[in-house]
């Protein structure tokens, strides 16, 4: 996973879990969705190439995106990326587990000396 | 994630490869041109923005493979790959190929054999319906603690039936004999001789007809029979109307109530037909008399422990209630199926830890040629490793390559199964039950591939590590010179093959001596040249015990005047047939108590019995023609009974009575001689204390011919058959057979084993053989150099041969010292099965260990020679 400048920081499995919701919003192509990402996460995730194509072919292996050939805005022939049934599903169960997990480390983070 | 879409997906990308390769490509390029665009629209140069895109990319090439690497589908291209490419490799080398093929086939083969007989005789479920719910129930004797098992008697097994909460269904039974007349010259009927309930704790039940119903348990009502299918087709050619005929057995009219099932087999091999026992008033009576096997079917949920506790209260009250005669009779409840195999059970245990040996042995031997051709393949590895393979590529192509050669060995190994397998069912003993059933079936064959898969990954997973390990710089710098460290790797690996080869030589050679101790040892009389019938004529012809007589005289008479008998004998139960007749008795002027009467075997012989076995007479006088009928009752005891019963030497002239324990009720007699000792229950088993009455004074129906013959045994065979036939054409006379075949089967078993490790340890001798010379040739082929600049600077080819064994001899060495360790836990493990030799008998052990010797000596004296004619000037231009 190297999707952060520091890599190591961001829980496994999260890049999956952006690209479905950057891909929920509108279909995309590749390069379209780590631009998405980057801009969205105001610069803190930056995602290469070599991360990026290989997250998009699992996902799209696993049935929960699904990729169509569309012309671009400069009329370039590219790979759009869309939502599926079951990718809308995972992105829903993702993001609810992902709210749950980070308010549980806010608040251990948060906690005082008293609290533990 | 559905199974589907991942493997839709990997197929549709298998089938339309390149055009997902061309979807890729675009897709990149598309990525990348939009990635400059963007770059350039934020004021870079367009060189310098193609540029910095192609180093945030990094190489389009891993790129690619790191996408295509999501999918299976890659795996798969790759493994095909590494297939063809082992292919290639394992033809460019036949010589390895075949070495390697047929060692690891001889290895995984001896592995499946073996597996298949456990398999059968261990494994395979009985065949009855949820057939491990059938429990064994015996009659235990408490001698001093220790518990022996025997048959019940009828009074017990009525008592248990129907007192027990835990069985659903319980029967008796024994084997019997019949004689099928009226269809031409009497034949053979093996029947069981059963209770009401035998198929309902089976669950098994007639094709036609019906079962036994309870009543026709007593005698007189007992004249009903159901055929097995066999008879059925045999007697009626399979006639539906069999049913409600009669058929004679034993020349008395039965009538046939059922047929059974072609598939139906009891007890584990087929019966010609199911009789039910006729009990009569006083059988029921006769708590001594122990003869019925017992078996039940347990309730739901019941344990076997629930149901031994059950009977054994049981048996605790009948205790209280016949004081006299059970006093030490308990009960003992087992499963039936594992107490058919109690005894052969650890010795094939023994057998497959033996053979899984040889597998290892073999795999250390292919691990070693496998490791010797990497070192030669270190270029072509490093090669590889510098155009991109990663190490875990390396090491699934080596390992693919292992597999590969594992799956050809499989192969090979079946047809070397099968071989051996047709080899045990033709010799295999006849007392292992289901034997002859062996063959590879679908356990089999897992267990076959399992090896197989096992082997592959133990042999190719040390060397693909060891040369996948070394990085690719290191790799194209050296030569094909061997590493220090692979050396000793080798040579670790052939210590392990000696040491263990070492310790199945040493078990073979174990078991070889104590087979040979018990074949030399007598079983008490002289078989040579003895010829055995088992002679049964129909009780109905004959009115009594006098009429019996003159029938056996009559035989003997006849027998006696053929042509080469030189003396004739009849005997009941004869010794080593498995038969066997016991009873308890008193000693006149002694007064025990009767439940504590000592008991003994008691054996019914005609005049000639001891001249014509050679059972030397010690004491006294053997039995004569005037020992007949209303003469005085006349014994004589074997040299243990005199022993056990009579230490002070005053055998002779006692007067014994026979008790209520066995079927020789109320008899006496004085005590007239004693004659040597016959192992009655094999060569192997105890002597047991005998008593001998004479045959004319007790009226047997049924006794076995003993012949004498001056020739050859076998040209009586057929004279002797038909003359018997002859006299009385209903009588049932079996095939003649040598008794030295009788005393060789009893020892069948232990040959069996015997030969079975024999086999297993000479293969780790070739494999180990094999491996020895396999090291040293490639050492000294490695080392040709070296033995080049030896030579030119004035060493002898002696010198030289001397260096290499010395180098083959040491491994050997520390592979002995090694195995001669390990030989020591041997004892334990061959406890059972070693008799009359220590399990660190020394002459043994010394005599493996040279034997291992001799063949190392061998084994790297060939390659030592070769390495003598080099000739220096090619071993010194050779790279």
């Amino acid at each position: 996973m190297t999707v952060a400048q520091k890599p190591g920081t961001v829980v496994q499995g999260t890049l999956d879990m952006l690209i479905l919701k950057t891909v929920a919003l509108q279909p995309m192509h590749g390069y379209g969705v780590g631009l998405r990402i980057e801009q969205i996460s105001k610069g803190v995730f930056q995602v290469n190439a070599g991360s990026l194509f290989p997250a998009l072919r699992r996902l799209e292996r696993q049935g929960w995106i699904h990729g169509e050939w569309r012309a671009t805005e400069n009329n370039r022939r590219a790979k759009y990326y869309m939502l599926t049934d079951a990718g809308r599903k995972k992105l829903k169960s993702e993001a609810r587990e992902w709210q749950a997990q980070s308010a549980a480390i806010a608040r251990i983070l948060e906690a005082t000396s008293g609290e533990v | 994630m559905p199974i589907f879409i991942i493997i839709g997906g990997g197929l549709r990308a298998l089938f339309a490869k390149q055009r997902a390769e061309q979807e890729l490509d675009e897709e990149l390029r598309c990525y990348m041109e939009t990635a400059v665009e963007q770059k350039m629209r934020a004021g870079t140069g367009r060189d310098e923005a193609a540029r910095e895109t192609r180093i945030e990319m990094g190489g389009m090439e891993a790129l690619k493979e790191q996408v295509r690497d999501v999918g299976w589908e890659t795996r798969i291209e790759s493994f095909l790959q590494d297939l063809r490419y082992g292919l290639r490799m394992l033809r460019k080398n036949p010589s390895f190929t075949i070495v390697a093929v047929l060692a690891l086939a001889l290895g995984i083969g001896a592995n499946t054999a073996m597996f298949s007989v456990i398999e059968a005789v261990l494994l395979r479920p009985l065949p009855y319906r949820t057939a491990g719910e059938i429990a064994r129930v015996s009659s235990t004797w408490d001698r001093n603690g220790t518990l022996t098992s025997y048959s019940s008697s009828p009074p017990d097994f009525f008592d248990w039936r129907d007192q027990n909460h835990s069985f659903s269904s319980m029967f008796a039974y024994y084997m019997g004999e019949f004689a099928l007349t009226g269809q031409g010259e009497a034949k053979r009927v093996r029947a069981v001789m059963t209770t009401a309930g035998m198929f309902s704790t089976l669950q098994a039940e007639p094709m036609l007809g019906r079962e036994f119903a309870a009543e026709e348990n007593r005698k007189g009502a007992n004249h009903v029979v159901i055929l097995s299918h066999g008879l059925w087709q045999s007697a009626f050619a399979g006639a539906p109307d069999a049913i409600g005929k009669t058929i004679q057995l034993d020349s008395e009219p039965y009538t046939i109530i059922g047929v059974m099932p072609a598939d139906f087999r009891f007890p584990l091999s087929a019966s010609d037909a199911y009789v039910p026992i006729g009990f009569d008033n006083k059988v029921m009576t006769q708590r001594g008399a122990h003869y019925l096997a017992v078996l039940g079917r347990l309730k739901n949920g019941v344990t076997l422990a629930q149901a031994n506790d059950d009977l054994s209260a049981i048996m605790a009250q009948l205790r209280k209630l016949y004081p006299d005669k059970d006093g030490k009779w308990g009960v003992g409840t087992q499963i039936w199926s594992a107490a058919l195999v109690r005894d052969i059970h650890p010795a094939l245990l023994v057998l497959l830890g033996a053979v899984g040996l040889v597998a290892l042995i073999a795999c250390a031997n292919i691990s070693n040629l496998l490791l010797a051709r990497a070192t030669a393949r270190h270029r072509e590895l490093a090669m590889r490793r510098a155009l991109g393979a990663g190490r875990v590529r390396l090491v699934r192509q080596m390992l693919t390559e292992g597999l590969l050669l594992a799956l050809l060995a499989g192969a090979a190994s079946l047809l070397l199964a099968h071989w051996a397998l047709l080899a045990i069912v033709r010799f295999g003993p006849a007392d292992i039950p289901r034997l002859a059933s062996v063959g590879l079936s679908g356990p089999v064959l897992a267990f076959a591939m399992s090896v197989t898969v096992a082997c592959a990954l133990l042999f190719a997973l040390i060397p693909a590590l060891r040369s996948s390990a070394l990085d690719a710089a290191g790799l194209l710098r050296t030569s094909a010179s061997p590493s220090r460290e692979a050396g000793r790797l080798r040579g670790a690996l052939l210590v392990g093959e000696v040491a263990l080869s070492m310790m199945l030589l040493a078990g073979a050679g174990l078991l070889l001596r104590s087979f040979i101790g018990l074949r030399s040892l007598s079983p008490g009389f002289d078989p040579n040249a003895v010829l055995t019938m088992s002679v049964s004529v129909p009780d109905a012809h004959y009115k009594n015990s006098a009429a019996l007589q003159s029938y056996w005289d009559r035989a003997l008479t006849q027998l006696r005047s053929l042509p080469g008998v030189a003396s004739v004998a009849a005997v009941t139960p004869l010794p080593l047939s498995g038969d066997d007749f016991s009873s308890s008795f008193s000693v006149a002027g002694r007064s025990v108590p009767e439940k504590d009467e000592p008991s003994a075997e008691l054996r019914f012989a005609t005049p000639d019995y001891f001249r014509t076995m050679r059972i030397p007479l010690r004491q006294g006088r053997a039995f004569t023609e005037a020992d007949r009928l209303g003469a005085a009752r006349v014994l004589l005891i074997s040299e243990m009974a005199a022993r056990m019963f009579f230490p002070q030497g005053d055998a002779s002239g006692q007067k014994i009575r026979f008790g209520a324990r066995g079927g020789y009720e109320k008899n006496e007699g004085e005590i007239v001689g004693i004659v040597g000792d016959v192992r009655h229950f094999g060569v192997d088993a105890p002597i047991p204390p005998i008593f001998y009455v004479p045959l004319a004074q007790s009226g047997m129906d049924a006794a076995a011919v003993v012949l004498r013959t001056l020739g050859p045994t076998a040209t009586l065979t057929q004279p002797a058959r038909k003359l018997v036939q002859a006299i009385d054409p209903d009588a049932l006379v079996g095939e003649p057979a040598p008794m030295e075949t009788l005393v060789s089967a009893s020892l069948g078993q232990r040959r069996f084993y015997m030969m079975l490790l024999a086999g297993f340890a000479a293969l780790a001798l070739v494999l180990a053989a094999v491996g020895l010379y396999g090291v040293i040739s490639y050492s000294v082929a490695q080392r040709t150099q070296e033995v080049g600049i030896r030579v030119a600077l004035g060493a002898s080819g002696s010198q030289v041969v001397a260096m290499v064994m010395r180098q083959g001899l040491r491994l050997a060495a520390a592979g002995l010292a090694i195995g001669l360790a390990l030989a020591l836990i041997l004892k334990s493990v061959l406890k059972g099965l070693l008799v009359g030799v220590s399990a660190t008998d020394p002459a043994t052990l010394a005599i493996t260990a040279l034997l291992l010797l001799l063949v190392a000596v061998l084994a790297s004296y060939v390659p030592a020679r070769r390495a003598a004619r080099v000739d220096p000037m090619v071993a010194l231009r050779f790279d």
